[in-house]
C-alpha cells in the first residue's frame, strides 16, 4: 500500500515562480553544457559566445530584443486569456492572421501621413489576430468546444491561408520564385530607435503595462478571475462567465495578431512564411513559466530573445542553433517540475485514511 | 431466527472530527428486503461504503457469512457476494448494456448471457436490446442497468443507495415489483437508503433507522410499526427555542407568487409556490433535500431565469431583473454550495470578499485595490474573521471562516432581504452558534430572512413561520407557536395527516 500522499500546500512562497524559473534554467543550461559537451564542444566557450553575441553590443542586444518582440506579445495575449483559465495555442497562426490582415488593409487603402497609416496597420493588425480566435471563441462559449484543439488547428488552416496567399493573389513577380507577397512600402517601415532595436519595442513595452492592468487592476481582470475560479460563483455574482471568456480570447488574440503587424512593419516588410519562426509555440513557454504574469513574460521574452539570437550565431562555428531551443524547452520542463515541488508537500499517509 | 448472513458489531469511522459512525451495529437476514432510514448526514452512506469495503472503519468486526473479515477492501467485499449501487451511476455510458454488465471478472452468466438476461430484464421491464449504448437510456432504465450489474456479478447481498431518488412514480412501483421478485425468487438479501418513509414502508419487512452516526433502532418489523414511530426515531428530540420571538415585524419585504419550474425533462421542480415575508421575520423551509429548495432560493435571487411567478422585493416586481439589480434592490443571497457558488476556489480571499459588490469599489474600468482592502478589513473586524494572509486562495481559510466571510460579505451592508441556504452545515458548533447570532442580529435590523434548512433544531431555534416542501410544493405551513415535530417531521416525509 502507499503510505504517502500529495498534499497541495495551503501557502506558496511569493517567489516560488522565479525560484522555479531559476531552477530549470539551471537544469536547462546543464542539459544543454551536456549535450555540447557529447559533441565534443567545451560548453563554457559556446556559452559566452552566445552571450556576447546576443548582448554584447547595442547591435547584437537590439537583435535579441527585436526577436522578443512577438514572444512577448504573444505571451501576453496567452495570459490574459488564461485568466479565466483557457488556453491559446493558436498564437502563431493569429500572428500570421496579423500579417494577413495587415497586408489586405494596405494593398486596399492608401494615405499620405505614413504615422496614421502606422497606427492604421498596427489596429488591423491586432484586429486580424482577434478574427483569427474569433471562431474557437465562439464555438467555445456556444458549444462548449475544446478551446485547446479549436486554437491548435486554426494554426494549420491559417498557415495553409498564408501559402496559398503567397504563390497566389499575393505572389510578388518581382520575388521570382521565391513566393512572397510584395514589400510594402519603406515609408510603413516602424522606425528604429536605437541601433537596430525597432520602435515595435516600445509598443511591446506599452501593451506589457496595458496587459497587467487588464489582468490586475481592471474590473474587467477581477471578473475573469472570478469566472475562471467557478462559472458558478459567476453566475451567483452576475457575472457572465461565457462573455468574459469571449472577449478575453479576443484580446488575447489580438496581442498576438499584433505581433505578427510588429514583426511585419519591422523585420520581413512583407508577407511571408518567415513572418513567424514558431514565435506563438514559444510564447506558451514564456507565458507558463512566469505563471501568466506580465512583467515575468516581458523578461523572461526578453531572455528568450536573446538565446534564439545567440543560437542563431553559434552555427558559425559549428554548433546546431537547436541548442537554443533545448535550452528554452527543458527550462519550461525544470520549470514546471520545480514549480509542483513549491505547490505541494508529500505526507506520510495516516493510517486511517 | 436463523443466524444473519451479514453481521456488523461497533464499528466507528471518524472524518476529521465529525463521527460519522459511532459504534454502530447492523445485521442482515438472508432473502429479505431491508430499510436504512435516516436524515441526510445520518451514516447511512458511510455505513454502506463500510459494508462494501471502500471506507475502512476505525474499529468495530465485519462477519459475512459466519466469516470474520479483518481487512475489509472492494474486492474481498465483492468475493463475500456484497455489491452496491451508488447515487450516482458507475456505468460507461458509450458501451452497451451487455458490455456494462459483463464487464467485471466476477460475471457468471459469461456463457449463458442471453437467457440471463432475458429473465432479468423481465423482472426488471427493461424493454432494450442488450445491444443498446448506455447514453440511449433514460435515467430509470440506467438504473435497472445499474442493480442488474450487481446480479450478474453474483451479489447476494445488495446494497442500494437512495435509488429512488431519480424515479418517477411508476418506475419507483416498478422497482418495488423487482426487488420483491429478486429476493423472493433469487433469495437476494437487499438494502435500501432511503430518507423517504412512504417507500422505506412499502418496499421492506425489517427497518434499521439511523441518527447522527448512531444505530437508533434495529430490525423493527415494518408492519408493526408506526409513521409516527419512525419519524422520532429519524428526528430525534428537538431542542426548545432560546431565542426570543417577540421581535416586532413591519411591511411586506418579500413576495412570492405562483412560483412554478419545469426543468428539460417536463420535471416540475417548483410548483405554485406563494408566500410573504415582513420585515423581522423568519420564515424557515424545511424538506428533505431535492426538494425544490436550491431552485427556490434560484428564482428568488435571480440565478433561474426560466420561471413562472412573480418575485417582488419592496413591493416591486423583479421577476425579469437579473442579480446585480436585485442585488442593488438589497436582496442578499448565502447559496447552499459555500465553495463553488458563494466563493470561488482558487481565488484570493481579498477577491472573494468582494463579489457581491465589487462594482463599489470601482471608478470605470478601474477597480481600486485599496478600496477593497479597506471594505475587507471592515468585514474581518465586524465578523470576526480568522484569515491570516488576504491574498491567499480561499481555501486557506477553515469551514466556519469561510462561512463568516460569506455572512459577513452578504451582511454587512444591512440588506432587507436575505436568502440564507444551509448557512451551518458542516460547521462545528461554535461556528453554528455565531452564524445563528448574526441571523437573528439581522432579523431585529429589520431584515426579512428566508431561511432553507434541513436541520429542524435550526429551524425551530430561529423561524417565525415554517413551511414545509415536498416534491416542489409547500405542502404545509405553521406559525412556529403551533409548529411541532411530528406535524413537520409527516410534512416533509409526504404524508398528509
Amino acid at each position: 500500500m502507499n503510505k504517502y500522499i500529495l498534499s497541495k500546500k495551503l501557502y506558496r512562497n511569493e517567489l516560488a515562480t522565479f525560484y522555479s524559473f531559476l531552477i530549470g534554467f539551471l537544469i536547462a543550461l546543464a542539459v544543454g553544457s551536456l549535450i555540447l559537451f557529447i559533441q565534443e564542444k567545451n560548453p563554457f566557450d559556446v556559452f559566452s559566445l552566445m552571450l556576447k553575441l546576443s548582448i554584447g553590443s547595442v547591435n547584437s542586444l537590439s537583435n535579441s530584443l527585436n526577436k522578443a518582440i512577438p514572444l512577448i506579445l504573444a505571451g501576453l495575449g496567452i495570459s490574459i486569456i488564461n485568466s479565466v483559465k483557457l488556453w491559446n495555442i493558436g498564437a502563431e497562426g493569429q500572428i500570421f492572421m496579423g500579417a494577413i490582415a495587415l497586408n489586405f488593409v494596405y494593398i486596399n487603402t492608401s494615405i499620405n501621413n505614413s504615422q496614421i497609416y502606422i497606427l492604421l496597420l498596427l489596429v488591423s493588425g491586432f484586429l486580424g489576430g482577434a478574427f483569427c480566435i474569433f471562431f474557437p471563441a465562439i464555438t467555445k462559449v456556444l458549444f462548449g468546444v475544446n478551446e485547446i484543439i479549436t486554437t491548435l488547428l486554426t494554426n494549420y488552416i491559417v498557415f495553409g491561408l498564408t501559402i496559398y496567399l503567397i504563390n497566389g493573389a499575393w505572389k510578388d513577380p518581382a520575388s521570382l520564385n521565391f513566393p512572397a507577397a510584395a514589400y510594402v512600402s519603406e515609408s510603413v517601415y516602424l522606425p528604429t530607435v536605437l541601433g537596430k532595436l525597432s520602435s515595435g519595442f516600445l509598443i511591446c513595452i506599452l501593451f506589457t503595462l496595458i496587459a497587467y492592468y487588464i489582468k490586475d487592476k481592471s474590473v474587467f481582470g477581477y471578473e475573469m478571475r472570478i469566472a475562471g475560479g467557478s462559472e458558478l460563483t459567476a453566475i451567483y455574482a452576475g457575472i457572465s462567465a461565457k462573455q468574459k471568456a469571449f472577449f478575453a480570447m479576443l484580446i488575447g488574440g489580438g496581442f498576438a495578431g499584433l505581433a505578427g503587424a510588429i514583426e511585419l512593419l519591422s523585420q520581413t516588410h512583407r508577407v511571408s512564411t518567415g513572418i513567424s519562426q514558431g514565435f506563438g509555440y514559444t510564447a506558451i513557454i514564456v507565458a507558463a513559466i512566469t505563471g501568466m504574469r506580465p512583467i515575468g513574460i516581458f523578461l523572461v521574452g526578453c531572455l528568450f530573445g536573446a538565446l534564439t539570437i545567440g543560437g542563431s550565431v553559434i552555427q558559425t562555428i559549428g554548433v546546431s542553433s537547436y541548442i537554443a531551443e533545448i535550452i528554452q524547452a527543458t527550462t519550461l520542463f525544470g520549470a514546471l517540475v520545480a514549480q509542483f515541488f513549491f505547490s505541494y508537500e508529500i505526507l506520510k499517509k495516516d493510517e486511517n485514511d | 431466527m436463523s443466524s444473519p448472513i451479514l453481521e456488523v458489531k461497533g464499528v466507528s469511522k471518524t472524518f476529521g472530527n465529525v463521527k460519522a459512525l459511532d459504534s454502530v451495529d447492523f445485521f442482515l437476514q438472508k432473502g429479505i428486503v431491508h430499510g436504512l432510514l435516516g436524515e441526510n448526514g445520518a451514516g447511512k452512506s458511510s455505513l454502506m461504503n463500510v459494508l462494501s469495503g471502500i471506507y475502512l472503519p476505525e474499529s468495530g468486526t465485519i462477519k459475512i457469512k459466519n466469516q470474520n473479515i479483518q481487512k475489509m477492501n472492494p474486492d474481498i467485499a465483492s468475493s463475500f457476494g456484497v455489491g452496491m449501487v451508488h447515487q450516482e451511476f458507475r456505468l460507461i455510458d458509450s458501451f452497451t448494456i451487455k458490455d456494462n454488465l459483463t464487464l467485471s471478472k466476477a460475471n457468471i452468466f459469461s456463457d449463458n448471457f442471453e437467457e440471463a438476461y432475458e429473465k432479468y430484464s423481465e423482472i426488471f421491464t427493461l424493454n432494450s436490446s442488450y445491444l443498446t449504448p448506455i447514453s440511449e437510456l433514460s435515467v430509470g432504465e440506467k438504473q435497472k442497468v445499474e442493480i442488474m450489474k450487481l446480479i450478474f456479478k453474483n451479489s447476494e447481498i445488495m446494497l442500494l443507495d437512495e435509488p429512488t431518488a431519480v424515479l418517477t412514480p411508476q418506475e419507483t412501483l416498478q422497482l418495488k415489483e423487482s426487488l420483491d421478485k429478486l429476493s423472493q425468487e433469487d433469495d437476494k438479501t437487499i438494502v435500501l437508503i432511503t430518507h423517504k418513509l412512504k417507500e422505506i414502508k412499502d418496499f421492506t419487512e425489517r427497518i434499521f433507522v439511523m441518527k447522527n452516526g448512531k444505530m437508533v433502532a434495529k430490525n423493527l418489523e415494518t408492519e408493526k410499526v408506526t409513521d409516527q414511530e419512525l419519524i422520532e426515531l429519524m428526528m430525534g428530540e428537538v431542542k426548545t427555542s432560546n431565542f426570543k420571538k417577540d421581535n416586532k415585524k413591519g411591511d411586506i419585504k418579500l413576495e412570492v407568487k405562483d412560483i412554478s419550474l419545469t426543468n428539460s425533462e417536463q420535471f416540475k421542480s417548483l410548483d405554485d409556490i406563494s408566500f410573504t415575508i415582513q420585515a423581522g421575520e423568519i420564515l424557515g423551509v424545511a424538506g428533505v433535500s431535492g426538494n425544490g429548495q436550491v431552485e427556490l432560493a434560484n428564482v428568488i435571487c435571480g440565478i433561474e431565469k426560466e420561471f413562472q411567478g412573480r418575485v417582488l422585493i419592496n413591493s416591486q416586481d423583479v421577476s425579469k431583473k437579473g442579480v446585480k439589480s436585485r442585488k442593488k434592490l438589497s436582496l442578499s443571497y448565502i447559496p447552499e454550495n459555500r465553495l463553488g457558488v458563494g466563493l470561488a476556489p482558487g481565488v484570493s480571499v481579498l477577491d472573494n470578499s468582494a463579489i457581491k459588490e465589487y462594482f463599489k469599489a470601482s471608478y470605470g474600468p478601474h477597480l481600486s485595490k485599496g478600496k477593497m482592502l479597506g471594505y475587507l478589513n471592515d468585514l474581518i473586524k465586524q465578523f470576526a474573521i480568522k484569515a491570516p494572509d488576504v491574498k491567499a486562495e480561499i481555501s486557506t481559510l477553515s469551514g466556519g471562516n469561510m462561512q463568516k466571510l460569506l455572512m459577513g460579505r452578504e451582511l454587512i451592508s444591512n440588506p432587507e432581504v436575505i436568502v440564507a441556504a444551509q448557512p451551518t452545515r458542516g460547521l462545528d458548533v461554535s461556528a453554528v452558534d455565531a452564524i445563528h447570532k448574526l441571523i437573528i442580529n439581522q432579523r431585529d435590523k429589520g431584515s426579512a430572512v428566508l431561511l432553507i434548512s434541513e436541520d429542524l433544531d435550526e429551524l425551530f431555534k430561529l423561524s417565525d413561520r415554517i413551511i414545509v416542501l415536498y416534491e416542489g410544493k409547500v405542502v404545509k405551513e405553521v406559525g412556529i407557536d403551533s409548529a411541532t415535530i411530528e406535524t413537520i417531521g409527516y410534512a416533509m416525509a409526504g404524508i398528509n395527516e
